[in-house]
């Protein structure tokens, strides 16, 4: 039983870290347009197969 | 007009005599016209085909004619025009938000982006798709502002920058700190509970007071921040309310919150007693929901209706010594002299000095057809120049003008509205009084008579057992599933109360154009008195003439273009009369002309002359609405009694009326006649709500029960509506209807509920008969039953 010592600290450190993930997904507004985000993973992906000229260009950008 | 072919790039149909492609995925693809050509060409030339593969929407109709302004961006490179809304930081980036119009989905934004990637100088470029707003910095020694701008109405998106204004800016960063607040409050919700089960399974099995206490301390750090941080917004709330003398929901929320918090963590630091740490964290979690919803709609709404003060333009051009300079539109003083060509939105209030013109007062007044203006008149700030170019003197700047005043009275309006009795927030008052008094008297009680070490526990019991979460719940989550719903449905509801007067209506009152009716002209039927033409061709010659021409009229004309056989010389426009022009040798004029019988037309008449003899008269009507007809009859279904008012004053009110069914209809009304019309059914004690647009509505609209907006309606009138139809379906009132006198049951129900429950533990707590587990999970409970009851709205959902 004395484990739990042990792993409940760790399980709040997990937790902490997802908190603050949180707090910086939302500050980097990116709850800001939902829409866009869920699907700029489809832009993203087809861009790099199609379009390698520009990739130099915008590796360096969101 | 064929069926068969539509614009790849807007949806619309193509016009038979239209014959353009774009080859899009080495497959040539029909276009509608050449502004949808040479957009969708500068995508396909910058690579960016995705955009066809990943938009669900179609782009925009792009054939509408650029106005000048809007051509020559260089304007906006001015220091004193950019000073306004470009920030730089001490180096020489420059940071500027603007409004896009034209984006319909996520797509949109990638393409903007991507489009202006492979640009020399910038740095950032972000494109919000809800919002239709773009953050773009740039390095201004290698970029200018109106290369972007160019770059941007290449792709078919209109582009102008904006001042966040400060209440816009707030209300971002308090949503951003609500979002966190909640999110927190959610993390530490789930680790709490999970703790909570342990503790309370310890209560029936037995756990050792050594992991109970650990428990509990760990419990204790995880609901620290919810109590601390979180739930802020509730205390500053209650404060605020108890500094003004009144006692609102959030006062016994607070001391429940804090109360049970302080208790929690003497508890466990002493060993002894309950804690709560749980029901602080869920509590608090579920309140914050509710109200994070509330404020997206709200906010939501705020920005759809748009920035109004980006009707009038940033720059003029100042008539200076016969020099013409272009200025900022804001260093205008009364009493210069500006120059405002055709196409061009009015910069100032002024009297017109020279020049004769028609000008669209659309986004004033609603009204689609233009008004003719000469010497001595008087023009608005926002109104668009339509024909001829005219010198204005200003008599009226910034605050002064009557796009000001407007924007300020609507304001005015919706901040003074008379408050719809709002039932619940009455009876919280009371309620929280109540529950406060009695916690008193249970802890005086309790202190002196009974036991006064129970004294805290017991007062402590009450207050978390009829914590009025439930109360407090009841109509924000109704409200929030019904605006969700709302949403669903295409409507946007920019006031909350809005449910509970929906089912209350007993009478409609709609104004006429833009709201029944589309509010653009069509070709009704075409009368030929010289037998040697055709209608065909009638309609040619006319589309012909009338092809350079931005009024209401010539639109109605374009699918008939066709320029090959039909070219047009000397073309000369003579303003409020009509147009003239040589085709093939024979001189034309199309307009207002003198009718074959004499008599006074009741609907648009417009003559065609020929050598000034009369060979056609096309009249034109104001279409009505696809869904009109049939959403009229469901609303008649609904025992609405319907009016028409209207200030038209042709004879069209009433062929529209009496081909839609509406027996009341009023015509030629000012806008003081409308208003007292809707005042007539009131004092019958008639709830009445107003469909309308435009400027000449406002004191309808805000004197109406209820105010229902178009969404293709002025951004004036969206701005003071309680309701926008978006899409434009007259047939989603009534399902509004529906939802709304559903959602007046649920909160009904929910107020029953959690009443009901309060009622019945608030002795039992007192007595000290409730066992503190009990309290919290009966409060849980209740509160749970109030959520999944207005849940149900949700599941109707088609």
């Amino acid at each position: 039983m004395s484990i739990i010592y042990v792993l409940i600290p760790i399980a709040m450190i997990f937790v902490a870290i997802a908190v603050a993930v949180f707090f910086w997904a939302v500050k980097s507004e990116q709850f800001d347009d939902l829409d866009r985000q869920g699907s700029s993973i489809l832009f993203e992906d087809d861009e790099s197969e199609s379009a390698n000229t520009k990739a130099d260009k915008s590796n360096d950008r969101l | 007009m064929s069926q068969d072919k539509q614009c790849y790039h807007c949806g619309e149909s193509v016009p038979a005599s239209v014959d353009l492609t774009t080859e899009i995925n080495n497959q040539p693809q029909p276009m509608c016209c050449i502004g949808c050509q040479a957009v969708s060409q500068a995508i396909m030339d910058a690579g960016l085909k995705n955009y066809y593969k990943f938009r669900t929407e179609p782009g925009t109709k792009q054939s509408e004619l650029v106005p000048d302004e809007l051509n020559s961006f260089s304007a906006y490179d001015l220091d004193e025009v950019q000073q306004e809304f470009v920030h730089s930081d001490d180096t020489d980036i420059q940071t500027v938000s603007l409004s896009i119009d034209g984006i319909t989905c996520a797509a949109c934004a990638w393409l903007i982006e991507h489009k202006l990637k492979p640009l020399r100088g910038l740095q950032k470029a972000m494109v919000n798709s809800t919002t239709q707003r773009a953050l773009i910095s740039w390095d201004k020694n290698q970029l200018k502002l109106s290369d972007i701008l160019q770059q941007i109405s290449a792709i078919g998106y209109v582009a102008a920058p904006y001042q966040v204004d400060e209440q816009e800016a707030k209300a971002k960063r308090s949503s951003k700190q609500f979002l966190l607040r909640l999110g927190l409050a959610g993390f530490s919700t789930m680790q709490v509970m999970m703790f909570a089960l342990a503790l309370y399974t310890g209560y029936f099995t037995d756990l050792d007071t050594e992991f109970r206490d650990y428990f509990r301390w760990v419990s204790m750090i995880f609901a620290a921040p919810v109590a601390l941080y979180s739930a802020q917004p509730f205390y500053f709330s209650a404060v605020r309310s108890l500094l003004s003398g009144r006692i609102n929901m959030d006062v016994p929320v607070s001391i429940a919150i804090g109360g049970a918090f302080i208790a929690s963590c003497f508890a466990t630091y002493h060993g002894v007693g309950e804690v709560y740490f749980e029901s602080v964290s869920m509590f608090t979690f579920f309140l914050l929901l509710g109200r994070y919803f509330e404020q997206k709609a709200k906010q939501k709404a705020s920005v759809s209706s748009s920035n109004l003060h980006k009707l009038i333009p940033l720059t003029a051009t100042l008539i200076n010594d016969k020099e013409h300079i272009e200025v900022a539109a804001k260093q205008l003083k009364v009493d210069d002299v500006i120059l405002v060509k055709p196409g061009e939105v009015v910069a100032a209030d002024g009297i017109i000095v020279e020049g004769v013109s028609s000008f669209n007062e659309s986004m004033l007044t609603g009204e689609h057809l233009p008004l003719t203006k000469g010497c001595e008149q008087q023009v608005f700030a926002g109104t668009i120049n339509v024909e001829q170019p005219v010198q204005v003197k200003v008599n009226a700047i910034g605050s002064e003008q009557f796009v000001s005043e407007i924007i300020r009275l609507q304001e005015f309006a919706s901040n003074n509205r008379p408050a719809i009795a709002l039932i619940v927030d009455k009876l919280s008052r009371y309620f929280s009084a109540a529950v406060l008094t009695l916690s008193l008297i249970t802890y005086l009680v309790w202190h002196f008579f009974i036991s006064p070490e129970d004294a805290f526990w017991v007062t402590l019991s009450v207050l978390v057992a009829t914590c009025p979460c439930a109360l407090a719940l009841a109509t924000p989550t109704a409200v929030t599933c019904a605006t969700a719903m709302f949403t669903k449905l295409g409507i946007i509801t920019r006031k909350s109360g809005v449910f509970e007067t929906l089912p209350k209506i007993k009478h409609v009152v709609f104004d006429k154009t833009g709201t029944l009716t589309y509010g653009r002209l069509q070709i009704h039927s075409v009368m030929i008195h010289d037998n040697s033409v055709s209608k065909e061709s009638v309609l040619n010659h006319i589309a012909a003439l009338e092809q350079g021409s931005e009024h209401p009229i010539a639109k109605a004309f374009r699918d008939h273009l066709e320029l090959k056989r039909f070219p047009v010389t000397d073309v000369e426009h003579h303003v409020g009369k009509g147009i003239s022009g040589f085709i093939n040798g024979n001189h034309y004029f199309v307009g207002k002309a003198v009718s074959a019988n004499g008599k006074a037309s009741t609907q648009q008449m417009i003559s065609l002359l020929r050598d000034d003899d009369l060979i056609a008269e096309v009249t034109l009507s104001d279409e009505i609405r696809e869904d009109a007809q049939s959403s009229i009859k469901q609303l008649k279904q609904h025992k609405l009694y319907l009016s028409i008012a209207s200030g038209d004053q042709s004879g069209h009110v009433h062929a529209v009326a009496s081909s839609l069914g509406i027996n009341d209809v009023r015509a030629g009304l000012t806008p003081s006649d409308k208003l007292s019309f809707v005042k007539d059914l009131q004092s019958a004690n008639e709830k009445v709500a107003m469909f309308g647009d435009g400027i000449n509505d406002a004191p309808v609209l805000s004197g109406a029960d209820l105010s229902i907006a178009m969404g293709s309606g002025t951004a004036i009138a969206k701005n003071s509506a309680d309701l926008i139809l978006l899409g434009d379906k007259l047939s989603r009132f009534v399902d509004a209807i529906d939802v709304a006198s559903k959602t007046t049951r649920l909160i009904k129900q929910n107020l029953m509920w959690a009443l009901g429950y309060n009622l019945i533990v608030l002795p039992l707590a007192m007595s000290g008969n409730i066992a503190p587990y009990v309290a919290a999970i009966g409060m849980s409970a209740s509160s749970l039953i109030v959520v999944s009851n207005s849940l149900r709205l949700l599941k109707d959902a088609k």
